[in-house]
């Protein structure tokens, strides 16, 4: 039974601001799962606080949308208790590398097979205007009336320093290769983080669909994804480059820790006598 | 008729290791062991000891005399000698005198065992000898600490021979031989490890948590235990991470737990709100030491009983349990998954580091009589479902549980408000709806698990005392020694401190004198009965330097209050 667009549909109004870049995003998410055959009750969305986290509301998907930067512990958890889901996690810059910066470096050294999906739109759109861990120096903002005073973040260059699974960076009005790149990120097996740039029409009248169309271009074809130091050189030189940086394959977290043979830890029993078993060294 | 051995030295000269072999050899030999910590947070030095208290039959009750001392450091023999009881001997290095020094030179059996190291060894052997466990039983036991073949292992069982053949060559003028019983297949145990196997027991898959005393034994044991056990234990990078991955466990269908301390719980409370919204089950192990902050981190307290029962913004049900022994931890904690996902609700389980770091011999645990039951709804059901709400108005609060993957319909949980559907809304109906509902499923939670109170004494005629989680054997003792001396009163231990028992208020208000016993500074449970509105403590005895209260300062307190 072949997977359709429509099975995704859900019937939450969106409350997303019109011509959000958020959009782009779903739309892709929605193509990537439909082109990947996948029904809805095999996906889970993890998602956390902002405008990005409301993304699983908008489509018919398990959904667990908890606490403001904890949506990657969440996920973690969740795949490995139901390692027949397909997790993936929708945060914006703020819940990814602000609020949850610590847990993403974990996960990236976890490599659970989860698909860490950032809408970063350099501004804290929920909350009105404040800057993200992804503003640029100097730049103004709500509660930086004379310049963000700090450096910003680099995702792609951390995440490639710490030889994340798999690196790469969409744009939210290119749906076609955010589509291909997020198909690749979901079959990649281990941790895969998609940094998506995506214009903000509320809070940002600089960095606008003109901008981004502008500045955007493609990782060079000679690129070398399996290398990691020319990945970090095209991530600190080239902001605005959007394909795959870096991919690496080890063994998923899932797979070294998880007990063999028993199937998905959620379907467990309640068993006692294994307690009992485990006690006879008290003996 | 009893003995009791304390053990004394530094940090790093292995006197846990001896007091284990000890405590171990003796239940091995049919009689009961009971053993208790009293560390410094370090590593190397300082001022340490073990306490064994050793009967025919198990008491867990808290003291401080002992009948032999065995002191390793001048400091030991100088701040421990005054516990010693008139007619005690001490074992000690040769080089430090006392009057009663017992003439074993267990220095010098270190030296010849091959290490100096040896030397907490070579008087537990001593101490065994004394008091009457076989040569062949020690030896057996050494052989289950210490892998055999090993440089340390010989070092050891050296130690153990040597230490045991002196004791039988200088027999002590009192002896200290107990009549054992049968060896009768008693677990040698520590609280920390009867919590994790109540946590097995109770059909935990996946444990997240991060290192904090008193709580990292029960990690520890899990972690050694996961392939026997089936389950993963995940060292996470902050409390924060635990909580959350237990969310994310229990979402996803599994039975979840985390185990930390006061500092390490304050950094869970927005997950634990985040379990409240999203009705995940969940067990948090809650081993309580002296705050605020850093605290005393290898101490003993009770103080954060207020602090699991408010931690966590918004309303939301949940249900505090305090076991009382070893016994009661492996139990508890095997019922609290039951009741948390019976339920849908968090559930704290309450020790601390008297608890979690004690060790006794105690009779095999009941595992046939505990529930087995999952709650989730199967896969059969949820495909009989035309439609799947995960939060269904029903009129206990409790919406049927379903998985996510388990079946063709998908799980919506949010720590927004959300509608029947799981989906975020600000609509005051919705809100006001989902806001009822947890309502319920408080008042549901309060009527099902309304049990008798189990109250010793005429609590209409006498004065009642009041108390919860690890005072009770230590409790226990002081009251019958004062029921037998003439000064009756009438007792209740609280196993169960949230939802509090509806009978409790009858029995608060017709008692002509209340008071409570505790070990913290705030005055947790006085003030949780005040605050209910149920009646507040005339007086309440409470212990706050950390250290756990002994029987004959218990009764003597008691005596006081009571007068």
């Amino acid at each position: 039974m072949s997977v359709r667009k429509e099975d995704y549909e859900s019937p939450v109004e969106n409350h997303w601001c019109p011509g959000c870049g958020n959009f782009g995003i779903l739309n892709a998410v929605r193509r990537a799962l439909v082109e990947l055959e996948l029904a809805p009750h095999q996906v889970l969305i993890c998602s956390g606080i902002g405008q990005a986290p409301k993304l699983p509301h908008y489509l018919r998907v398990n959904t667990m949308n908890g606490l403001h930067g904890r949506e990657v512990a969440v996920a973690t958890a969740a795949k490995l208790c139901a390692p027949d889901l397909c997790v993936l996690v929708h945060a914006g810059d703020g819940g990814a590398y602000g609020e949850g910066g610590n847990h993403l470096l974990h996960a990236i050294r976890r490599d659970v097979d989860i698909t860490l999906v950032v809408h970063d739109n350099k501004v804290y759109g929920l909350t009105k205007g404040q800057a993200s861990p992804t503003t640029s120096l100097g730049e103004p903002a709500k509660i930086h009336p004379r310049g963000v005073p700090s450096r910003p973040l680099n995702p792609l260059a951390l995440a490639i320093a710490l030889e994340c699974g798999f690196v790469a960076q969409a744009l939210s009005s290119r749906t076609d290769l955010m589509t291909d790149i997020l198909k690749r990120a979901v079959r990649h097996r281990g941790f895969s983080l998609v940094n998506v740039l995506q214009p903000c029409v509320s809070w940002d009248k600089v960095r606008t669909y003109a901008f981004y169309d502008q500045h955007c271009a493609p990782v060079p074809p000679e690129h070398d994804a399996g290398d990691a130091v020319a990945a970090f050189r095209l991530a600190t030189s080239r902001p605005f480059l959007l394909g795959v940086f870096f991919e690496r394959q080890g063994t998923p977290f899932d797979e070294r820790v998880l007990p063999q043979g028993s199937g998905p830890l959620r379907d467990l029993p309640v068993e006692p006598r294994r307690a009992e078993h485990i006690a006879r060294r008290f003996r | 008729m009893e003995a009791s051995v304390r053990i004394a030295g530094a940090a790093g000269q292995g006197i846990q290791t001896a007091a284990d072999l000890l405590g171990r050899a003796l239940t091995r030999s049919g009689l009961c062991a009971y053993l208790y910590n009293d560390a410094e947070s370090r590593i190397r030095g300082g001022l340490n000891f073990c306490h064994l208290r050793v009967a025919p039959e198990l008491r867990q009750g808290v003291v401080n005399r002992c009948d032999l001392l065995i002191a390793l450091t001048p400091q030991a023999v100088q701040e421990q000698g005054p516990n010693l009881v008139p007619d005690g001997w001490l074992l000690c290095p040769e080089r430090l005198s006392h009057p009663r020094r017992a003439s074993v030179d267990i220095e010098t059996l270190a030296g010849q065992a091959g290490s100096p190291k040896s030397l907490a060894v070579v008087a537990a052997a001593a101490a065994a000898c004394w008091l009457g466990v076989a040569r062949e039983t020690l030896d057996s036991t050494i052989g289950e600490l210490f892998s055999s073949g090993t440089p340390a292992a010989e070092i050891n069982r050296r130690a153990v021979e040597l230490g045991f053949e002196a004791a039988l060559r200088h027999p002590l003028p009192r002896s200290l031989k107990l009549p054992a019983g049968p060896p009768a297949g008693r677990y040698w145990i520590s609280g920390a490890e009867a919590t994790a196997l109540g946590a097995v027991a109770g059909g935990v898959r996946f444990v997240a948590g991060y290192p904090m005393s008193p709580a990292t034994g029960t990690l520890t044991a899990l972690a050694q235990w996961s392939t026997e056990a089936n389950l993963v234990v995940e060292q996470a990078e902050d409390e924060i991470a635990a909580i959350n991955m237990l969310a994310g466990a229990s979402y996803a269908g599994a039975r979840a737990m985390t185990a930390t301390s006061g500092g390490g719980f304050c950094l869970m409370t927005e997950g634990l709100s985040l379990l409240g919204m999203i009705e995940a089950p969940g067990v948090i192990l809650l081993a309580q030491r002296p705050g605020p902050a850093t605290g005393l981190p290898t101490r003993t307290a009770q103080g954060d009983l207020r602090l699991a029962l408010h931690a966590g913004h918004g309303f939301f049900p949940r249900i505090l349990l305090a076991p009382r022994d070893l016994a009661d931890g492996f139990s508890m904690t095997a019922r609290a998954f039951d009741l948390s996902e019976r339920y849908q609700v968090p559930v704290i389980v309450l020790t601390d580091q008297l608890l979690q770091e004690a060790q006794a011999s105690v009779e095999p645990f009941p595992y046939g009589s505990l529930p087995t039951r999952r709650y989730f709804l199967s896969r059969d059901e949820l495909e009989a479902m035309p439609a799947y709400q995960r939060y269904a108005l029903t009129e206990s609060g409790i919406s049927p549980m379903a998985a996510p993957g388990a079946s063709r319909h998908v799980v919506v949980a949010d720590s927004d408000e959300h509608d029947p559907d799981g989906h975020l809304t600000e609509v005051p109906a919705l809100a006001l709806q989902m806001a009822k509902k947890r309502l319920r499923k408080a008042a549901t939670l309060a009527r099902e698990l309304e049990a008798p109170l189990a109250v010793e004494g005429d609590p209409r005629q006498h004065a009642l005392v009041v108390s919860f989680g690890s005072t009770h054997p230590t409790l226990d003792e002081a009251r019958k020694k004062l029921v037998s001396a003439g000064r009756p009163f009438a007792w209740l231990h609280l196993d169960q401190l949230w939802p509090l028992p509806a009978s409790l208020r009858t029995l608060l208000r017709d008692t002509p004198h209340l008071l409570t016993v505790e070990n913290n500074v705030g005055g947790e449970l006085s003030g949780l009965l005040s605050q209910v509105g149920l009646r507040e403590p005339e007086s309440t005895i409470q212990r706050m330097d950390g250290r756990p209260f002994a029987v004959d300062e218990l009764e003597a307190r008691l005596r006081e209050a009571l007068a």
